[in-house]
């Protein structure tokens, strides 16, 4: 099943990329995803949406397709 | 509770004032302005990048909520995106209630859980490394 993962901010650079799809294993978590296609990338230094909805990085990716990382915010 | 939210790449044009109903007895106005030092370094500007899809539905959602504690009538929020120069607004938010306590406490809400969730960056260069 294929996913998008968004990367924005400081996580284009650490990813070399602003969206790439990846195909997603059934049962598949963001951590395990990440653990996959990016395995240095420190899932702790960000949150995780999917979908536009923030979620645990240990929860199931299930039918979404999109994910993003969400470092920390700074708008105003 | 009528929101309107956008993001703009231009200067932010504000809207004119309209007062939905005779009711309105507080109109307050935010502007976030650049300033010239971030962080102690000299800046020309800030760069802001956001995922749109997901900030508005944020600010919506958050909108909402807020209502349920401060009630107001109207709140229309413009985050610019892309570069801001030095005293400019990269941020405008105009809240509309019958009484003043509602409307700030609304816009401070407001704001404050904006720099805590709604993914919007502003970063000292045109991609990443967000301050």
């Amino acid at each position: 099943m294929p996913v998008k993962l968004l990367a924005f901010a400081h996580t284009r650079d650490v990813l070399g990329f602003q969206e790439r799809v990846f195909d997603c294993a059934p049962g598949d978590t963001p951590r395990a995803l990440l653990a996959r296609v990016a395995p240095t990338f420190d899932c702790a230094a960000c949150r995780i949406a999917i979908d536009g909805e923030y979620r645990d990085w240990d929860a199931p990716i299930g039918a979404g397709r999109e994910l993003a990382l969400i470092p920390p915010v700074s708008g105003g | 509770m009528e929101v309107t939210i956008t993001f703009t790449q231009g200067v932010i044009v504000i809207p004119p004032l309209e007062l939905p109903t005779r009711e309105i007895g507080a109109v307050v106005e935010f502007y976030g302005i650049v300033r010239e030092l971030e962080n102690g370094r000299q800046l020309s500007g800030l760069h802001y990048t956001a995922y749109e899809s997901m900030a508005e539905n944020q600010l919506a959602r958050m909108f909402a909520e807020l209502q349920k504690a401060e009630p107001c009538i109207a709140v229309h929020f413009i985050h610019r995106l892309g570069f801001v120069p030095v005293g400019e607004a990269s941020l405008y938010i105009r809240v509309l209630a019958v009484h003043r306590g509602e409307a700030l406490r609304f816009l401070a809400a407001a704001i404050d859980r904006m720099k805590a969730d709604v993914p919007i960056w502003k970063s000292d260069r045109s991609e990443g490394h967000s301050l």
